[in-house]
């Protein structure tokens, strides 16, 4: 469960990120996000795990409350926080299960990462992450000879590599096709039920937040507009979020389940089979 | 105005056509300060002008003489003045340009640059240059236990200055430091030992710990080009690592490995390309500048060479120097050779 208390967070040019956010987000939960940009989507999502710090509040992951000045305490909870990123952020010159190793980073000494040298158990945890992303043929491949689904898939084999308890995804799917977007909410949505892991991802586009989230989460200026389950989350509603009206530009479409992520409707997620 | 009133109008006299801006006439008053300006560094080299050996040039219609040149300085900076005007160039440009005139002419006479001098020197050039083009080849095999020296000393410098710089340049990059602190620290110790040539490295080591004499000629030559692999690794490093994809770093960040997991995991399969190129770049500088040091009692090709300049035996010179080019060569085609199969 992941909690936060009256949370704000003013950047160093005095900037303020985000003001006086409250939130619940239950164990095991699928949520997902949504504001224009600039909203604080991105900042919300980094302050779980201290990339960027908050500046007053209180943040709970688990049962621990989370110090942004403790760097040795940042270190142990992100190894329970796994990231993904929009641009995959993978080390494209080396090859993918070196990539996915970066995750274990956590657990082993560091005189074993500086020689490359990895233990056996690590190396099979990696193989099992790469396998549920469903490309462990690929694992003595360069990364950047992998196409950006897959490259996708080894960021989010990385951070399963970490055996987290919770998975933040900023924007993962923004910079992939339409057909390829929807390939891999689904990996994130079957591993969330799979293994239970607390899932927040954040997005630009309404239909993949409706199809694959249990909840949504609105953000304007910095702070919540709007917080429930993703029946609520009509267009009305996220109109009023945007303040503007909805476009084109909002949804994905692409191969999406028949008949679920139509704007100007709201559909119930959730259930989703895959 | 509608559409076909603007054809028929077109190319008839009457028609309006909106004023085109002219490129703004440059300051008069500030050319004329410039004139003054190439006048006063007339003035100044006028009086400096070397009067003790004159050289008169014959141009057919009129005799050049040495004292004369200010004067010529003077016209090709008010020449240059006056097309700068014409052409409507800024005071900056103009200024910019009489600058470059006034230095090169300043420059150039300060240390007595002229390519006049060539012909008068030739007979003494030329039987140096006869035995230069007539190597005598047998020699290089004679020395081949002063290039076996030259080579290990530059592998050994190479390996660990490359090894150092590598841990100096993630410690000066902002990207790898631990703080800002260190950061600061490590790039003003690097440029402290950058600011000092592999020659002056060489005469500090040879005054510590002993030259050739002493049989620590490769000692003293090891460390000073170790100390001079350092500067240039660390900073070229470092400034690579500047430059690093931010995407990986971050995501070790977020994967919670500390500052030498991420640096090592992150960051250096980024760099190593550049680092392997910089070693091969500084191994090729270490074959060359083993010539240079040998001048100041650190063994190797260099004190061959040195010993041969003294007997006046250019033909064994030429060996060692047509040597050390193929050497060169070599070391660059193979350098050339690894980059492309690694990048
Ligand atoms: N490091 C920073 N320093 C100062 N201001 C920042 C910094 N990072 C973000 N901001 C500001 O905070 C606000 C929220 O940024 P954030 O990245 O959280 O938006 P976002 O909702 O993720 O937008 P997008 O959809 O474009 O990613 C923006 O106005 C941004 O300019
Ligand atoms: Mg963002």
């Amino acid at each position: 469960m992941i909690t936060f208390e009256n949370i704000d967070v003013v950047y160093p040019n005095g900037y303020k990120g985000l003001s006086n956010v409250n939130l619940q987000i239950n164990k095991g939960e699928f949520v997902a996000i949504v504001g224009l940009s600039g909203a604080g989507k991105s900042t919300l999502i980094r302050t779980v795990n201290g990339l960027v710090p908050f500046t007053s509040g209180t943040l709970r992951v688990g049962d621990e409350v989370v110090d942004p000045r403790s760097k040795a305490k940042l270190r142990r909870l992100r190894s329970r926080v796994g990231m993904i990123f929009q641009s995959f952020n993978l080390v494209t010159r080396v090859s993918v299960l070196n990539n996915v190793l970066v995750g274990r980073s956590a657990e082993t000494p560091t005189w074993r990462s500086l020689l490359g040298w990895y233990r056996a158990e690590d190396k099979e945890l990696a193989f099992q992450s790469l396998e549920r992303v469903g490309i462990v043929d690929k694992a003595y491949m360069r990364a950047s000879s992998l196409s950006g689904g897959q490259q996708q898939r080894v960021a989010i084999a990385r951070v399963l590599a970490q055996d987290p308890e919770v998975i933040l995804a900023d924007e993962p799917v923004a910079s992939l096709d339409p057909p390829t977007a929807h390939k891999v909410m689904r990996d994130l949505r079957r591993i969330q039920q799979e293994l239970g892991i607390t899932t927040i991802v954040n997005m630009h586009h309404l239909d993949l937040a409706r199809s694959y989230a249990d909840r949504i989460i609105g953000m304007r200026a910095g702070e919540v507009v709007f917080d429930g389950p993703v029946e609520e989350a009509t267009d009305a509603v996220i109109e009023e979020v945007y303040q503007r009206s909805l476009t084109a530009e909002d949804i994905v479409a692409g191969d999406a389940v028949p008949g679920r992520a139509v704007p100007g409707r709201a559909v119930p997620a959730a259930k989703l089979q895959d | 105005m509608s559409t076909t009133a603007d054809a028929t109008t077109r190319g008839s006299a009457t028609l309006e056509v909106t004023p085109r801006p002219e490129a703004p006439r440059p300051s008069g008053l500030v050319y004329l300060g410039l004139a003054g300006l190439a006048v006063l560094a007339f003035i100044l080299f006028w009086a400096t002008r070397d009067s003790g050996d004159i050289l008169l040039i014959p141009l057919g219609f009129v005799t050049l003489w040495a004292p004369l040149y200010p004067v010529i300085g003077l016209a090709v900076m008010l020449l240059t003045l006056l097309v700068c005007y014409r052409a409507r160039i800024g005071t900056m440009g103009g200024f910019g340009a009489l600058a470059f005139i006034t230095m090169s002419y300043w420059a150039g006479s300060t240390v007595n640059f002229t390519l006049l001098e060539i012909p008068s020197r030739w007979s003494n050039v030329e039987p140096r240059l006869r035995a230069f083009l007539d190597p005598n080849w047998s020699y290089i095999w004679t020395v081949r236990d002063q290039w076996l020296i030259t080579i290990s000393m530059a592998v050994v410098a190479t390996l660990i200055g490359c090894a150092i710089g590598l841990v100096l340049a993630m410690l000066a990059s902002p990207v790898s430091s631990p703080n800002k602190g260190v950061s600061q620290a490590i790039k003003a110790v690097n440029s402290v030992v950058r600011s000092i040539p592999d020659v002056g490295w060489a005469l500090l080591f040879v005054a510590f710990i002993g030259g050739t004499a002493h049989g620590l000629g490769p000692m003293a030559g090891v460390l000073a080009l170790l100390m001079f692999n350092i500067g240039i690794v660390a900073k070229l490093l470092s400034e690579t690592i500047d430059s690093v994809n931010p995407g990986p770093v971050e995501a070790a960040d977020a994967a919670g490995a500390n500052l030498t997991q991420r640096n090592r995991l992150a960051i250096l399969p980024q760099v190593l390309p550049g680092f392997v190129s910089y070693g091969l770049y500084v191994f090729e500088l270490n074959i060359r500048a083993s010539a240079a040091l040998g001048i100041v009692g650190v063994g190797g090709i260099g004190s061959a060479m040195m010993l041969q300049l003294n007997r006046f035996a250019f033909e064994n010179v030429a060996a060692i120097l047509i040597a050390l080019i193929l050497v060169v060569l070599l070391v660059d085609m193979f350098s050339m050779y690894i980059r492309r199969k690694l990048l």
